[in-house]
């Protein structure tokens, strides 16, 4: 088992082979070098002043991904909600002070895209919360090698020799879960929930971008897919998305959905909801 | 080179980590997930720069604090170490009473659609937490300060 903390978070590899920890940090640095919203000399920030910027070899996959996901929620998942984020405090020092109005978000279908390049016509302000993470723990998992678990503080790659037991964490009282899900060899599973990293008059980080306003009616989110990138865009995605919109469009995954008034809607997982 | 010799023992405590949990949640749990082979080899992958390091065998204890919204909590964690490294006893006490050993496998393929009801994360056999990392975060802790007060 290694632990160590990167990109603003907990990770924990489990895995029975030595871990090459150098090569793990040095793809984890490089990623952080060109997506960090919060680093002035990340290549991303170079967006915010330069009309064209190659973002790099992952750079077809993240906003290949992000298409998809603009596509599903009608706009509301965005890598531009970077500026929407920052408005209301969310920035590089944590402020977390509302500068004004909300502002909505570039629309990223406006942006060109040649493979890693990326060309727009005014600042952007890209943030890639959405996947990020799983992209990275994907990432990471496939350097160390099966059989590994990955786990970037509850978005988890499993490529163990047997399912992992994963509580599904109450989104109103962190000593509950609302369920347990098998995640089976090959899979991941990724949360994301607005109970965490909250500021303000209910703000937190999963803004609508066509709005630039924190989402209300959604909780806490679970996917389960064989990439955990896909499983950390999509469980974003179902905060603006029904459950059965995304089950449709996306065969390969199961996923949970807690919304405000304490309902669940669960489909496709192996495991077992608590009601 | 304390280091090396701190990854071997953590990655001993892997095995034990999941022994660990299992051994939370009651006699019944089959949850160990990983079984490493030996210690041993996990050192190949550290510089030549640091500096060598052994254990001392013994008992060791230690409490893994962490924050929630209802305050802290903690877990204890009681080892056995071998001056290899090993972990050859594993005692977990704190949240591990009142063990869940009734777990179910279901497939909710068709899908569910319910009213939350909640349970106890400490009364469950599970592995991993999804959402937070709050607890596994404190166990983490507890390991690691066992790994400290064993270098001699």
């Amino acid at each position: 088992m290694w632990a160590f903390d990167a990109i603003g978070t907990r990770w924990r590899i489990d895995a029975p082979e030595p871990i090459d920890t150098a090569a793990v940090r040095a793809v984890i640095d490089d990623f952080d070098r060109i997506w960090s919203r919060f680093r002035d000399d990340s290549v991303v920030a170079r967006l915010r002043t330069e009309r064209t910027v190659d973002l790099g070899s992952d750079a077809p996959a993240i906003l290949g991904l992000y298409e998809r996901l603009d596509d599903l929620t009608d706009g509301a998942v965005s890598p531009a909600v970077g500026a929407s984020l920052e408005q209301l405090g969310y920035d590089a020092q944590y402020t977390l002070t509302a500068r004004g109005e909300a502002i909505p978000a570039f629309r990223w279908r406006t942006a060109r895209r040649d493979g890693s390049v990326v060309t727009v016509d005014q600042p952007v302000v890209v943030d890639i919360g959405a996947v990020g993470k799983g992209f990275l723990a994907q990432r990471v998992a496939e350097l160390v090698g099966d059989p590994v678990t990955v786990d970037a503080s509850g978005d988890i790659v499993h490529r163990g020799a047997h399912p992992l037991r994963v509580a599904l964490e109450h989104p109103r009282d962190p000593e509950l879960a609302v369920g347990i899900v098998e995640l089976a060899p090959g899979m991941a599973i990724c949360a994301s929930a607005i109970n965490r990293r909250t500021w303000g008059d209910g703000w937190h980080h999963v803004l609508d971008a066509r709005t630039g306003e924190p989402t209300r009616d959604v909780l806490a989110t679970w996917v389960v897919a064989p990439d955990a990138a896909l499983a950390d865009g999509l469980a974003t995605a179902l905060f603006f998305v029904e459950p059965e919109r995304v089950l449709d469009e996306f065969p390969e995954v199961g996923c949970a959905v807690v919304d405000a008034t304490m309902r669940i809607r669960a489909a496709r997982m192996t495991g077992e909801i608590f009601r | 080179m304390p280091r090396r010799t701190a990854r071997t023992a953590l990655y001993a405590a892997t095995a034990a980590s999941t022994a660990l949990l299992a051994a939370a949640c009651g006699p019944q749990t089959e949850q160990v997930e990983s079984a490493p082979s030996s210690p041993s080899g996990s050192a190949e992958s550290d510089s030549a720069s640091e500096a060598p390091a052994s254990f001392t065998a013994g008992e060791y204890e230690a409490t893994g604090s962490y924050q929630t919204p209802g305050g802290t909590q903690s877990v204890d964690v009681e080892v056995t170490l071998e001056a290899d490294g090993t972990i050859t006893d594993v005692e977990v006490d704190g949240n591990a009473e009142g063990g869940n050993s009734e777990q179910f496998q279901k497939k909710f393929e068709s899908g569910i659609d319910a009213q939350v009801e909640g349970r106890k994360i400490t009364e469950l056999s599970i592995d991993k937490v999804s959402g937070s990392s709050l607890t596994s975060g404190g166990f983490n802790d507890a390991i690691a300060q066992i790994i400290d007060d064993a270098q001699a």
